[in-house]
């Protein structure tokens, strides 16, 4: 017994030790991220803030996303949230954050001096953390977090496997796409794969199509329930997949696909095509190094609308309105959004910067991919979003139409009668 | 020609259940077996060489997972975090245990059923409440406010394991002690504890594997590198799109090498806690 007292003794003192709590002095900000692959990258910058200014950063890799989420939410509870920290969620999570008086309104700080700060990054990435007049949450228009990079979703073609089957430069329209993917089939190559096996892939990808067959406004007003999915142009939405299904221009198992998979394939040279988002240069570089690839846009399938792809801000920081160092945490972002630091952060990383200028001496792909950066929407910055049921029906009816379950007009009718059930139920809740 | 009936009928029995055995056997063993393969592959080999045993044997994934990881200060963190709150919670379960079981006191049947109904809490709900309970009292980022909180996690199962045992125990045991000039301490001591070797062989490995295994509420209550267990040596590898499989796979048979070694030290404990009789003692 002795003995086990003894140990448990020790051990306490091991414990004990140094454990002492730390007062944290007014000259180091805290930050809070869940990004592995930038951590290195941002302790780089860290010591060079310090070694520039004297204020010491101290950066607090949580990850995943998951174990950092829930991180975030118990010491927002406990009032315990560092100076600079991120929100990873949906617009109505980073809403209640901000009306629980958890994050620092930003707006005059990025209107200072003509806009300065607010014109040296991308307008669409800004959007992801602006509050406009009248929105839906009630919140005081303004800017409320900062993006650090920029992110969006394109197509990636694979160089050497269309060189093979003969086709000198990418697809334009969806004509032209069908046609490449048939002489791919021709020599036994794969055409297009993506994650279709995660609902907001498919969703992404249709809603590309949609945009570019009925334009936003109709889009829009097929959430708002004044457009009936049984609409002809909805119809040419879901025809798309069908096409795609019947004349084989998928890779086998793509609605079954996780991205993970799907970013495999393409990265080992299974698929000549792939639908993805910027993040993949990142995977794909660390997957085949040598793989020859490039980026475009979805092709058209109409001249009507302008093609829209989902893009906007892909991460970004927010400073907690209780710091007391919350003057230093905005000026160290301002610091690391500047220039100089989003170069440093895009070579490292290979991820978009959120700088415009930054952009000149980024590699040649991820410059690619901004290049199209005007022409993104996201979900998050729409006036109206779908149901989250009438979405997951209307994925779930591209899946049944990509494997010849369902025609595109039987899964327009069942995603249309879930729109209207739904509808009703909104209906009888404000009465 | 006669057969044997019976013979047959074992025979056949037999291969079935070595079948059944081997195919649990492979289930079990297969995983780890990949994961020690792909500790062994590169980056880029990793999703293209299909060959059983990869063509080269990288051994040096395991020195840069142990040094990249920063492996040095999480596993002595993990170690620490796992003797401490399996010492904790073998001393305070079966002292609390043995008090259930053998003592009576006022509101005995209530602590114990208040031990119990805490099992039906799900982990993740306790969570919030514990991060500002340590707030208050000031002990996030501290190794033993997550060390008292790990040892409160174990603690219900644990007692309710102990005390299962202990009801059994024959009081003629108790009572030779006493004679012996034992009290309620040395009885506990010299006489359950002994007795309760295999349940707490069995709360050692669950426990253990819970410590050391352990990373959310670590991730909620320490903030400082240096005080991290080993799992946060393995998120290295795990970025937000991309993996580091050879290194992960690397760090992951590190991370398993000390909980198959506790395993292997209680097992026979097990084994013949389970071929003992029902009554203890």
């Amino acid at each position: 017994m002795r003995k086990l007292l003894g140990i448990f003794l020790c051990l306490l003192m091991v414990v004990s030790a140094g454990c002492a709590p730390k007062q944290q002095d007014a000259n180091t900000i805290t930050i809070w991220h869940w990004m592995t692959d930038r951590h290195k990258a941002f302790e780089a910058l860290a010591q060079k803030y310090e070694a520039q200014t004297g204020v010491k950063v101290k950066i607090e890799l949580y990850a995943p996303s998951d174990a950092y989420t829930q991180k975030v939410i118990a010491s927002a509870q406990a009032h315990v949230l560092p100076d600079i920290y991120g929100i990873l969620d949906k617009k109505e999570v980073f809403a209640s954050f901000i009306e629980s008086g958890f994050v620092a309104d930003l707006t005059d700080e990025f209107k200072k001096n003509d806009s300065e700060w607010e014109n040296s990054l991308f307008a669409k990435a800004l959007d992801v953390n602006r509050f406009s007049d009248g929105n839906i949450y009630k919140i005081k228009p303004g800017i409320y977090g900062v993006p650090l990079d920029v992110t969006n979703i394109q197509m990636l073609y694979n160089k050497k496997m269309l060189e093979k089957a003969g086709i000198k430069t990418p697809p334009k329209t969806f004509e032209e796409f069908l046609s490449d993917t048939q002489a791919l089939k021709r020599i036994g190559l794969a055409g297009l794969v993506s994650g279709w096996g995660e609902q907001w892939m498919i969703n992404c990808f249709a809603s590309n199509y949609a945009f570019n067959i009925m334009g936003e406004q109709k889009v829009m007003a097929t959430y708002k329930g004044e457009v009936p999915y049984t609409d002809p142009d909805w119809i040419k939405v879901f025809n798309i997949f069908a096409t795609l299904a019947k004349e084989g221009a998928l890779a086998e198992g793509v609605v079954t696909k996780p991205n993970k998979f799907a970013e495999q394939d393409f990265a080992l040279e299974r698929a000549a095509f792939a639908f993805n988002g910027s993040w993949c240069v990142n995977v794909y570089n660390d997957m085949n190094p040598d793989l020859a690839y490039g980026v475009m846009l979805p092709p058209a399938v109409s001249t009507a609308f302008p093609m829209k792809i989902w893009g906007g801000a892909g991460s970004s920081f927010v400073v907690n309105k209780d710091s007391s160092r919350k003057d230093k945490a905005i000026a160290f972002l301002k610091w690391l959004t500047a220039d100089e630091q989003q170069q440093y952060l895009a070579q490292q990383t290979k991820n978009l910067p959120s700088n415009k200028k930054a952009l000149s001496s980024i590699p040649q792909i991820l410059s690619d991919f901004a290049a199209v950066m005007d022409q993104t929407t996201h979900p998050s910055i729409w006036e109206y979003n779908e149901d989250p049921w009438v979405a997951e029906k209307f994925a779930k009816g591209i899946q049944s139409i990509i494997i010849g379950e369902k025609t595109p007009e039987e899964v327009a009718k069942e995603v249309q009668t879930a729109k209207q059930q739904e509808l009703e139920k909104a209906k009888s809740k404000t009465n | 020609m006669e057969i044997n009936k019976y013979l047959l009928q074992r025979i056949s029995n037999s291969i079935i259940t070595h079948i059944f055995l081997m195919a649990v056997t492979v289930s079990c063993l297969f995983p780890l077996f990949w994961m020690v393969r792909c500790a062994l592959m590169t980056n880029a080999t990793v999703f293209t060489d299909k060959s059983f045993v990869p063509h080269v044997l990288h051994f040096k994934n395991f020195i840069t997972a142990w040094t990249e990881g920063g492996f040095s200060v999480y596993f002595f963190n993990s170690v620490i975090y796992t003797v401490s709150v399996v010492v904790g919670i073998v001393l305070i379960s079966s002292l609390a245990a043995y008090a259930f079981s053998r003592l009576d006191f006022p509101g005995k049947n209530f602590f114990f059923y208040m031990f119990v109904a805490a099992l039906m809490i799900p982990f993740p709900g306790s969570f919030v409440p514990l991060v500002v309970l340590m707030n208050k009292i000031g002990w996030t980022n501290m190794r033993y406010g997550y060390i008292l909180c790990m040892i409160n996690v174990g603690l219900s199962m644990s007692i309710l394991l102990l005390k299962t045992f202990f009801d059994k125990m024959s009081p003629d045991l108790e009572d030779a002690a006493r004679i012996d000039g034992c009290g309620r301490l040395g009885i506990w001591w010299h006489v359950a504890l002994p007795l309760a070797r295999p349940a707490i062989a069995v709360i050692v490995i669950f426990n253990s594997l819970n410590v050391w295994n352990e990373y959310i509420l670590a991730n909620l209550l320490l903030n400082d590198k240096s005080l991290m267990p080993l799992q946060r040596g393995l998120m290295v590898f795990q970025g937000a799109h991309s993996v580091d499989y050879p290194l992960l796979m690397a760090g992951l048979t590190i991370a398993a090498v000390p909980i198959i070694l506790i395993y292997l030290a209680m097992q026979k404990h097990i084994i013949k806690g389970l071929s003992s009789g029902t009554t203890v003692g």
